[in-house]
């Protein structure tokens, strides 16, 4: 079976260019240049540093209007984007779609933020360019190539609770020969949660007891060429170990979520190919643990691409066009299916476009046909257009728009779940339009303040249903629309030794059902989708004075209702942490050591079981680093 | 010697008399936001474990839909499994998701205020209550990890210490109850392989020899004549409860793909209405609410008494009105809907999630 694959080059151009340059190989995974219009949103890296022992849903719920539909601590955590439902999030490592294929989504509480480099988070459908799922959003994480010739870091966080997380990260880098340099990465990472809590319950609602282990390895290795080739291998190794009353023999329940991720990419100037195996396992069992439900999903993905530019009149800048295709083999053994394996191909072509004619502006159109055994998605075509209001050194005020189709292809649960799963449902379908404004303003003092305002409309067709009134069949049920406004800003500044910033969002949401299917569902016709709030905000803001940072994050979650028809809600909250950090210097050697007060307020909250979260907490930590520069 | 103490007992009978009666005299009536209506028992979303009880008052065509959160600012944390009430108390059964959260919750009947809970290892999965006296016969299917329902238990409540004093064990997952005559009769799950309908006699709390049926046994209650009514599969059994033998059997046409469920007497207890249902290829549920009379020598089923299936069945004992739980899905309202005996619609009342039974006072 071939499946050997590619990178995805970025011929990039200047961003606010308007002499056509020569065209320069950039290294990327997705190929964020085509997503013009939408919206891009980069988690910076000292942000991810000081959460770095933590799970990606902490960084997302503190800097993201992104809701978590959350379980409780260490367990099952799903990401609502834009109103949508946990199905309508992308989730890309390296470019690759990692949400499980039988679920078609990704338990956010299984991936830590040490099990990658970069975290982007790209709003609204952008299925012209990610494919399926990228309904609501995708979230976007990447390796990094180090530059460093060697760097190794040793960590260690004390949480409350008794829950420990341990982390090493090595980082090596040197030139093979005149032509070719090698540069690598090797981490591992070990968190305990043991979850033992004072007491067992807080305001009467159950804390539950649960522990959650989970171990990790991740290796990067790039090679890369003076005549801009290179070769990569990524490899992640996941294993996440969730238990629901670990004393109770007869009644805990065990999910172990393990997941083997590899890739190799090669790159040489404007082809790329990368291929990649993932295999997704699933373990569940009850009571005895010695004989769980097995379930395993093999992914076998491909991609080509190239690279053109095309020159249309002489005097302007080319367009920019990538094509490529995607090959992915799913191979599937779920106890619950009606047959196993299954099988499923699905083929992806894509056609993109960019094109900057003048300084002011840049658009891109792009098109993409998927292909699925057994029934195609739609044609996905997306148009996206950036204008340049007002272009001064020390302000920018620019106008996106974006129109584009969106589909998710159905689960392989939903198509092939003994008795409920329908091998006929349809994928879904959807337009999203979205509005937005940004400006930048410039002092001459060194501060910087962005500001983001983001109008968006966003229609779901045939919404996949495990519809409750038919025994949980799947259907395509529903017309979902989701609309809303998302407010960003996003402040730095910079005085001798003194650092400051806030970083603070708000975000609107009205997320519902639109048609009627039976008698009954005028009660749900017009509300709110379950665990969509309709407000959320976020700010984080900091002070730092040389190497001593003091961070003060606040997410505020607005009502969520828990059914349908509106009638039962878990009540709004606000969560307010504290980070308190210092580095310490000697020569080549470094000691980072962090404080945090979680929940500083003691605030009292509750998951979808209806069992309290936690109340204050604190989390200690110390990461020693040697580093040969 | 024998004269004294008949004496003794005549006086302390008498005694006993004119305390009842000058209770009654100076009992007022009683007190609270919940005395005279409707109580609906709410299953909710099994993982959301946002059951409860629902109440109205029987003039009213609209309820509060979780009085134990109104009175105490805290859900029950579960689904409702069965709700019954003793002098002042109520007991309500609440099933949550995860092992060992379950209990039984005890209420102030009028008020509905907490009055405690005892929950696992006593009790887990609990299904339904019954209660004789001081006591409360709770049945549960215990932890049931395997799914398959092989074990299971009667828990003994003494109501005034508020504890589970005894354990009876009833094999294949214990569910409905009825009583009579100092007889306790123990169902088993239609998910389990039970084949017999256990016997406890309340006086010793010790199971005595069970009626063999051909599969899992629903006793339904006692008849005006005396007589125990049990499901067995697609056959109604009258049973004499002296003998313990079946004196008539009545099939219910099921075509061997429906299954009867709901069974609940008439005020007068001469009739049974019972729900008949099914499932489309589709997963969709379809059938019929029928009604035959005790000295009926077989179920009429031609034409139903409604023609719709509902999650719950029940008589008022004090206007005879049919109530009937509706739920259109577990992620939305249900509904409590009134029928007259005739089956004529009254109206519906808009209650919690999953209404699958009643209790009236």
């Amino acid at each position: 079976m071939l499946w050997v694959s590619f990178a995805l080059p970025l011929p990039a151009y200047a961003q606010k260019d308007s002499i056509a340059l020569e065209p320069v190989i950039v290294k990327g995974f997705v190929p964020q240049k085509f997503m013009s219009g939408l919206k891009i949103q980069r988690i910076d890296s000292a942000s991810l540093a000081q959460v770095r022992f933590q799970n990606i849903s902490d960084v997302l719920s503190a800097y993201t209007p992104i809701a978590f539909k959350n379980y409780g601590p260490g367990q099952l955590s799903t990401a609502s984007f834009r109103g949508t439902s946990a199905n309508h999030t992308a989730v890309l490592w390296n470019g690759l779609n990692i949400n499980a294929p039988t679920l078609g989504q990704t338990d956010f509480s299984t991936i830590p933020v040490a099990g990658f480099d970069q975290l982007s988070v790209q709003y609204g459908s952008a299925a012209s360019i990610v494919g399926s799922d990228a309904v609501g959003g995708s979230v976007l994480l990447s390796s990094q190539a180090s530059g460093k010739p060697f760097h190794v870091s040793v960590g260690r966080q004390q949480d409350s609770f008794n829950n420990p997380q341990t982390q090493t990260d090595l980082r090596y880098a040197f030139p093979l020969n005149s032509q070719w340099a090698f540069s690598g990465k090797t981490a591992l990472y070990d968190g305990r949660m043991n979850n033992d809590y004072p007491k067992p319950t807080r305001n009467t609602y159950a804390l539950l007891p649960t522990e959650t282990f989970q171990k990790g390895i991740v290796q990067d290795l790039f090679l890369r060429s003076q005549n801009d080739r290179e070769i990569s291998a990524h490899i992640w190794l996941t294993d996440n170990k969730l238990t629901l009353t670990p004393e109770d023999v007869q009644g805990r329940e065990m999910t172990r979520t393990t997941a083997y991720r590899t890739m190799v990419r090669y790159q040489v100037r404007t082809l790329a190919l990368r291929t990649a195996w993932v295999r997704d396992i699933i373990d569940y069992a009850k009571g005895d643990l010695s004989h769980p439900d097995h379930s395993v999903t093999d992914k076998f993905a491909s991609r080509l691409e190239k690279d053109f530019s095309i020159n249309i009149a002489g005097d302007l800048n080319p367009v920019l066009i990538k094509v490529g295709g995607e090959w992915t083999h799913f191979r599937s053994r779920v106890p619950g299916y009606a047959y196993s394996p299954v099988s499923e191909n699905r083929t992806d072509i894509f056609l993109l476009m960019r094109w900057q004619p003048t300084a002011r502006i840049t658009t891109s159109i792009n098109l993409r046909q998927g292909l699925v055994t057994g029934f195609n998605p739609p044609f996905t075509p997306s148009v996206g257009l950036e204008y340049g209001l007002i272009q001064k050194a020390h302000y920018n005020l620019t106008l996106k728009g974006s129109y584009g189709r969106s589909y998710r292809v159905p689960t392989l649960n939903e198509r092939y779940w003994k008795d409920l799963g329908n091998p006929d449902v349809r994928p879904e379908t959807g337009w999203n339009k979205e509005l937005g404004l940004e400006q930048t303003f410039k002092a001459s003092s060194g501060s910087t303040l962005r500001t983001s305002a983001t109008l968006y409309h966003n229609r779901v067709k045939d919404w996949t249903y495990w519809n409750p009134s038919k025994s949980y069949r799947v259907e395509n049920l529903q017309q979902v629309l989701a609309r809303g406004i998302e407010l960003q800003l996003n402040y730095q500044r910079q005085t001798g030794s003194w650092r400051t910033g806030l970083d603070a969002g708000y975000a609107f949401n009205k997320s519902s059902q639109e048609k009627a299917y039976d008698n009954y569902s005028q009660d749900i016709v017009g509300k709110q989708l379950v665990f969509v709030p309709a407000h959320s905000a976020n700010a984080n803001a900091f002070v730092q004075f040389k190497s001593t940072k003091l961070t003060g994050q606040f997410q505020a979650v607005g009502k969520r209702y828990i059914t349908f028809d509106n009638s039962q809600f878990l009540d709004g909250y606000g969560l307010a942490n504290l980070l308190a950090e210092t580095t310490f210097v000697f020569d080549k050697f470094k000691l980072v050591l962090q404080g945090q007060v979680r929940n500083v307020t003691d605030a009292f909250y509750l998951n979808v079981r209806n069992n309290a979260m936690p109340g204050r907490s604190f989390a200690l930590s110390l990461t020693f680093s040697y580093d040969s520069q | 010697m024998k004269m004294k103490k008949q004496l003794a007992s005549s006086l302390a009978i008498a005694f006993l008399t004119l305390a009842v009666w000058s209770c009654n005299q100076s009992d007022p009536a009683p007190k609270g936001d919940y005395v005279s209506g409707v109580f609906v028992m709410n299953e909710g979303n099994f993982t959301n474990n946002n059951g409860g009880i629902s109440y109205f008052a029987r003039e009213n065509n609209t309820a509060t839909a979780d009085i134990f959160a109104a009175a105490n600012g805290t859900v029950l944390k579960g689904g409702v499994q069965d709700y019954t009430a003793s002098e002042q108390q109520g007991i309500i059964l609440v099933d949550n998701s995860t092992a060992g959260q379950d209990k039984v919750q005890f209420v102030e009947r009028y008020t509905f205020k907490d009055e405690g809970t005892i929950g696992a290892p006593d009790i887990e999965n609990p299904r339904e209550v019954i209660i004789v006296g001081r006591k409360a016969y709770v049945s549960c299917w215990g932890t049931n990890s395997d799914l398959k329902y092989t074990t299971g238990y009667i828990a003994v409540i003494d109501l005034t210490t508020k504890k589970v004093t005894k354990k009876i064990n009833v094999a294949d997952g214990p569910e409905n109850l009825a009583y009579a005559n100092g007889k306790l009769y123990v169902g088993t799950t239609l998910w389990g392989a039970g084949n017999k309908l256990a016997i406890i006699n309340i006086n010793s709390d010790e199971a005595t020899s069970p009626i063999t049926t051909s599969g899992a046994a629903n006793p339904v209650g006692i008849d005006a004549n005396g007589k125990l009514w049990v499901n067995v599969g697609d056959k109604m059994l009258r049973i004499n409860t002296e003998t313990n033998v079946t004196e008539a059997t009545l099939a219910i046409a099921t075509e061997g793909t429906k299954t009867p469920g709901n069974f609940t007497f008439s005020n007068d207890l001469k009739s049974i209405f019972f729900v008949l249902s099914w499932y489309d290829s589709a997963g969709k549920e379809h059938g019929g609410t029928y009604k035959f009379s005790i000295t009926d020598t077989q179920i009429a089923m031609v034409t139903p008494l409604i023609p719709r299936p509902f999650y719950g069945l029940a008589v008022d004992p004090t206007q005879g009105l049919l109530y009937a739980g509706v739920s259109p899905s577990y992620t939305q309202a249900g509904y409590a809907v009134r029928y007259r005996a005739d089956g004529s619609l009254v109206d519906s009342v808009k209650v919690g999630i999953a209404p699958s039974g009643f209790f009236f006072q």
